[in-house]
């Protein structure tokens, strides 16, 4: 059991990366690079920004694979290649393939660029039903939701606003954390 | 009509039942297909041999002018002008191999055929399920102009025109127009037309996708409308000789028949045809200025027109050549479709293989070389050279290779022998290699004599083009 409640361990909204809609990829990859300098830098990294609409609510998330995702060369060919896995194809044979077309493709830092100027909403994930929790939510609910779930992090709400994000990363230096407290108390932990 | 109506409501509502999960709602593709008074026309028929089985079930169906021969049992549902042929069907005790695995079986072998609909659709084979050894199911199912339903128990699936489902149980699935899948097992897929998909899990694996706008030119199919296209067009000008095939009782066929062939009743031949020896002309098939060496086969559905095959030669359901010149042993697959032209044939050499689905339309002429594989979508030689293959690179491949839009993986010689294997099953089946001794008959021989009855359905009221209730047996 994990005390504490959501609000404890989320980084308020305030600390996180965020861009307004209409922002280019690199833009976002900018924030995301301010907001660490600017976080504490004893925690994990961001790993996501997020997209606030005109009225600074959150509309979407751009994850690192999602930015990922965006860089890679696309066209009709490259499409089709990625489709194959569907039909049985290996991750070995689609690999070759890759390799093959990105030898034969387009070379790649000018793909970048085009992408840089590519629009955030174009590949941000909205967020869904799932993804939500109030701050005031005990952790070990949280916990729950996440290990259940297919989400790294939780918008935190509180009421109808989106007030903070709650990652994985810290929920699991909690949970290590806890875990190393007793083992210490009890004193039968062989933990260095 | 009203019985007929709630009938096709009622497949409907099964049909998107099971396709729920991809959100595919059939209805606006299946109510344009068949207007009711077409169901009202025509008779259905089925066949007696001394060589077939006879059970036929039929209850609360409409059946116009489909085809029935061997076990069958058809229950709510609408069959239009389709052939479910049970001339393959497995008998009691046989073993059902599947790996290891023998399987006997405890019951002849029948085609089950429930709360489905199927247009100008062929049933054939047997069921390659090990699971379902005994019952070739279909259920739930709508398919559509000219589908091959081929040894492929289906449930809960859509078929686009012109596709194939072969040896391959298909559940939850839709399969796009001109696709043709033999897979063994799919399920919850909603595959894009044009796709030929042969996979075997372990040994080899082919996928080849036609560009969508090209294929649009051969065959389409919107929601809300009929199929349209070349194929279309193609197949709606040979209607009226086949019209005059099935409205007359006693057809006089223009083509000599040696004793070892079998041309059937209800296929079109029109001078100069020859039909060689151990030849099998299959129904609703066509035939014009062709000449079929000895052990070709014209199956379902197959046109041949101002073209020559020297022998042993596997057309299968659905294809058609035109103006083509092909050497012995070669394997035309299903609904393929190679068009040469008076001042620019098609040539093919021997021992070739096309693939399913395969399109060779000419605008140069085109000489295929012997020993070679083809396919997708082929018009003059430099398509053919990023299209084809020869048999043996082929079969020096290991691990894998990928040209154009097609993509294989896997042990190219397994692939090959493979293919090779099945045609000279077919042709086995279809008795090419007869030559007086009985055991080497195969449907060629058996079906020279069948007898053909007629069914109709109630003419009017409430259950208009409803067939009654109707056990056949012997």
């Amino acid at each position: 059991m994990i005390h504490g409640t959501v609000k404890d361990l989320m980084v308020p909204l305030s600390e996180y990366a965020t861009v307004p809609e209409g922002s280019t990829l690199y833009e976002a990859v900018l924030a995301l690079e301010e907001a660490q300098e600017k976080f504490d830098q004893t925690r994990y990294h961001h790993r996501a920004v997020l997209i606030l609409d005109h009225d600074q609510r959150v509309v979407g998330k751009l994850s690192q694979l999602e930015l990922l995702r965006a860089l890679e060369p696309r066209n009709e060919e490259r499409r089709r290649l990625l489709d194959i896995g569907r039909f049985g194809f290996s991750a070995a044979f689609i690999n070759r393939l890759r390799e093959q077309h990105r030898r034969e493709g387009e070379i790649l830092e000018n793909i970048h660029r085009s992408a840089s100027r590519l629009r955030v909403e174009d590949f941000m994930q909205s967020p869904s039903e799932g993804e939500y929790v109030e701050e005031n939510t005990s952790l070990d609910t949280a916990i729950h939701q996440l290990v259940t779930g297919t989400h790294l992090s939780l918008l935190v709400t509180r009421q109808q606003e989106i007030v903070g994000i709650l990652r994985m990363s810290d929920v699991f230096s909690a949970v290590f954390h806890t875990i190393k407290e007793r083992e210490r108390m009890d004193g039968t932990g062989a933990l260095p | 009509m009203n019985e007929l109506a709630n009938l096709l409501e009622r497949i409907i509502q099964r049909v998107n039942i099971n396709l729920r999960e991809l959100g595919i709602d059939v209805a606006p593709r299946v109510r344009a297909l068949v207007p009711f008074d077409q169901m009202v026309k025509f008779y259905a028929f089925y066949g007696i041999t001394p060589h077939h089985p006879l059970d036929l079930r039929f209850r609360h169906s409409n059946l116009a002018g489909s085809y029935f021969l061997g076990n069958i049992r058809v229950t709510n549902s609408l069959l239009y002008k389709s052939d479910i042929r049970g001339d393959e069907l497995k008998k009691k005790g046989k073993l059902c191999g599947f790996g290891a695995v023998e399987i006997p079986l405890n019951q002849d072998e029948e085609i089950d055929i429930a709360d489905s609909f199927l247009v100008k659709t062929l049933v054939h084979s047997s069921s390659h399920d090990p699971e379902s050894p005994e019952r070739f199911f279909i259920k739930d199912t709508v398919s559509t102009h000219y589908a091959n339903i081929h040894g492929s128990p289906s449930h809960g699936c859509f078929l686009g025109p012109f596709s194939t489902v072969d040896l391959t149980t298909v559940r939850d699935c839709v399969i796009g127009t001109f696709c043709y899948i033999q897979a063994g097992e799919v399920s919850h897929l909603n595959v894009d037309p044009g796709t030929v998909w042969v996979r075997s899990p372990g040994r080899f694996n082919f996928l080849y996708r036609y560009a969508p706008d090209r294929l649009n030119e051969y065959i389409s199919f919107l929601p809300g409308s009929a199929p349209r296209g070349l194929f279309m067009d193609f197949a709606n000008n040979l209607k009226e000789a086949f019209q005059s095939v099935f409205d007359r009782v006693n057809v006089e066929q223009t083509a000599r028949v040696p004793d070892s062939a079998s041309l059937d009743r209800f296929a079109v031949t029109l001078p100069p045809t020859h039909i060689g020896e151990n030849v099998l002309v299959a129904q609703r098939a066509y035939l014009e200025d062709a000449w079929l060496g000895t052990g070709a086969n014209a199956q379902e559905n197959c046109c041949i027109l101002h073209s020559r095959l020297e022998g042993c030669n596997v057309t299968a359901h659905g294809a058609r050549i035109i103006q083509a010149d092909l050497d012995r042993n070669t394997f035309v697959g299903f609904n393929s479709f190679l068009r040469g032209r008076p001042e620019r044939r098609l040539t093919v050499g021997e021992s070739c293989i096309v693939m399913p689905h395969t399109i060779i339309d000419c605008r140069e002429p085109v000489s295929v070389p012997a020993g070679h594989l083809v396919w997708g979508l082929i018009t003059d030689p430099r398509e053919l050279a990023t299209h084809s293959v020869s048999l043996k690179h082929l079969s020096g491949i290991r691990s894998g290779f990928s040209r154009g839009n097609m993509f294989f993986e896997g042990d190219g010689a397994l692939f090959v022998s493979a293919f090779q294997d099945r045609i000279g099953h077919i042709l086995e089946a279809n008795g090419a290699f007869f030559d007086g001794d009985k055991t080497l008959r195969g449907h060629a021989q058996r079906n020279q004599n069948i007898s053909f009855n007629t069914l109709q359905p109630y003419p009017e009221g409430d259950l208009e083009g409803l067939y009654p209730t109707i056990i056949i047996q012997p």
